[in-house]
């Protein structure tokens, strides 16, 4: 196979920049195109950066101007950060990701498209199975207005994937990420003050190590897998555990009164808590990371224990 | 733990305060005027609010199970009495379903079939138990429960734990076994579809029927109050002789005297995994273990007399 074309949405991001750096650095991928609105986190070397929103339809276009064969879904937004709305993270996710895929509809050389989608579709659950698999996305309602984005995301993607059988399309669903160069909404909660936790309940929180974030997604890219795929640190933490590794003190909430307690927080210039994470922080998630280590062939180098401990210590 | 000895931590205690110390470090100080096993346990203690232990993967957490043991010890000696037959038919290795009766809303059954393996079964393992999804809604129940070995009764966690060669333990009855009135007690409820069976035959891993007689007589219910349990989002509402009239003191189980007896395994692998399929097979397999528990049941609660003394 000639050299690859590769094509990178949200290269501005933290994990976009570096996925295009490492891709600099490998000969077998001969063109990295980065598509953002934002400049990369630094200075990058080969790569063709455009400029341009995803939301708009003039993307069509440069896609298929640019002649890849890998399109690299990365501007899906966890949660809003400060000056995004709500209603501008339910873009950017849903009619961007509708947009980009339409555009790569017009684009005659992509072979594979990896989007870089979130385990939170699975929601947090007391009564779920301790570990997801892939095919498990239908076994709870999506309660929040993120999952039901990741959702929407999905079936188009499923949509477009049976549509197009000669393009292989992979979904890659993230657990959380920590690391030392990461800020996460885990990083942040772990570097407060003090953080709460629901009172009584200590669920196992399963995380992903920034280094293996980068190096799943390369191992995506490398060997394309169709259908989705969860990318996570082998193991879980309990959350108290994971507290007292970052030693916070904890500070228990009674259930109802989470809500409540941490909007104060909030107005008082404490992070806000978005209702995945509070449920997160209530029932904890684990998925099974086994299509990860065999078909796309990524083992993760960091258990979530471990992940954790790197963090604490560079924090 | 001697009286002198517990007045001299106390002393130290004070002192490294007083010194200005951390409580943990002055915890620490104080801990070498305590005898050897109460030393032990206190830097357990101070090590695990370090963050320095560990959980696996389900949440399991041998080093606390180890600190609560004693409890659990005394209820099985002292408060229970309990009697185990046959803890040697457990496979010592090796992926294996034990198939019990179930009594009462919480799980004690389980924990005691959990202490009886500990403490008569020649290779000590703590097994994993399915529980009923309610429990992991409660507070503090559910962390306690998944410390000590506990998983949400999903099918997926019993192939995955037995995949992962464990010994788990199901309560087939599900929580028509837990809500039967007090007059049925030991009549064994339908034992499902066979799930419990479908997932043995495509792990291959034996299963184990085993009979627990005095769950029974712990929380005797005799009525149930369906309106309240709707409102609380339980199953059912149980009224026993001392629930809810003496509040919390109403969980306190009774002192009845225990039976379990582990019975002769039943072998599934030499049908290989695809009998998961074959439905007459799973059902006989079903009823072959619930009469061998059901037959059990009867033989030890005649031997075992009376319940309570």
């Amino acid at each position: 196979m000639a050299g690859r074309r590769v094509l990178i949405t949200g290269v501005g991001s933290y994990l976009g920049t570096l996925l295009a750096a490492r891709l600099e650095e490998d000969p077998s991928f001969e063109r990295i195109v980065g598509l953002d609105t934002r400049a990369p986190r630094r200075q990058l070397g080969r790569t063709e950066l455009i400029e341009a929103d995803i939301r708009d339809p003039s993307i069509a276009p440069l896609i298929a101007g640019a002649e890849v064969d890998t399109v690299v879904h990365n501007s899906i937004v966890r949660q809003p950060g400060p000056g995004m709305s709500a209603r501008a993270m339910h873009d950017i996710n849903v009619i961007g990701s509708l947009q980009l895929l339409s555009a790569c509809g017009q684009s005659p050389t992509i072979r594979a498209i990896v989007i870089r989608g979130s385990a939170g579709i699975y929601g947090s659950e007391p009564h779920a199975p301790q570990f997801f698999g892939e095919e498990m996305t239908r076994m709870f309602p999506l309660r929040t207005r993120f999952q039901r984005d990741v959702g929407e995301i999905e079936n188009y993607f499923e949509t477009y994937s049976r549509r197009h059988p000669e393009i292989t399309c992979t979904m890659l669903r993230y657990q959380p990420a920590i690391g030392p160069s990461l800020a996460t909404q885990i990083t942040r909660y772990l570097s407060q003050p003090a953080c709460p936790t629901y009172l009584g309940f200590d669920p196992r929180i399963q995380l992903v190590h920034e280094a293996d974030a980068l190096d799943s997604l390369v191992a995506a890219i490398k060997r394309p897998v169709r259908g989705a795929v969860n990318v996570a640190a082998r193991g879980t933490i309990g959350l108290a555990r994971m507290i007292r590794m970052a030693h916070r003190p904890m500070l228990p909430i009674v259930g109802p009164l989470f809500g409540p307690v941490t909007d104060v927080g909030r107005r008082l210039g404490f992070d806000s808590y978005s209702d995945d994470f509070r449920r997160l922080l209530r029932y904890g998630r684990g998925v099974d990371i086994t299509r990860l280590e065999q078909e796309v062939g990524h083992r993760p180098r960091y258990s979530t224990t471990e992940a954790v401990r790197d963090w604490v210590a560079a924090a | 733990m001697s009286d002198a000895g517990a007045l001299a931590f106390m002393r130290r205690l004070r002192e490294g305060l007083d010194a200005g110390l951390e409580l943990p470090e002055a915890l620490s100080r104080g801990a070498a005027a305590l005898p050897r096993d109460a030393r032990d346990t206190l830097e357990r203690v101070l090590r695990r609010l370090e963050g320095e232990h560990e959980d696996d993967e389900w949440g399991f957490d041998e080093d606390f199970t180890d600190l609560v043991e004693p409890f659990f010890g005394f209820l099985y000696d002292r408060w229970w009495r309990v009697k185990v037959e046959g803890a040697h038919r457990v496979p010592a290795h090796g992926r294996a379903l034990l198939a019990s009766n179930h009594a009462g809303i919480l799980p004690w059954d389980a924990t005691m079939i959990s202490v009886a393996l500990t403490r008569e079964h020649p290779l000590p393992r703590h097994p994993r138990f399915l529980v009923l999804n309610w429990a992991f809604d409660l507070p503090w129940v559910s962390a306690l429960i998944r410390k000590v070995g506990g998983v949400v009764a999903s099918p997926y966690n019993a192939l995955r734990l037995l995949e992962q060669d464990h010994l788990v333990a199901v309560f087939p009855e599900g929580v028509k076994g837990t809500g039967k009135p007090f007059a049925e007690r030991y009549r064994l409820q339908r034992f499902g579809r066979g799930g419990f069976v479908e997932i043995a035959l495509r792990a291959g891993a034996p299963i184990v029927p085993v009979a627990v007689v005095g769950s029974e007589e712990i929380y005797p219910k005799l009525a149930d109050v369906p309106a309240v349990a709707r409102v609380i989002g339980a199953p059912f509402f149980p009224v026993t002789p001392t629930f809810p009239w003496l509040g919390p003191l109403g969980v306190v189980p009774l002192p009845s005297r225990w039976r379990i007896e582990f019975c002769e395994p039943i072998d599934t692998a030499r049908y290989g995994p695809d009998a998961a399929g074959d439905r007459s097979l799973v059902l006989e397999l079903t009823e072959q273990v619930r009469d061998t528990v059901q037959q059990a049941v009867y033989a030890n609660l005649l031997r075992r007399g009376s319940a309570f003394v």
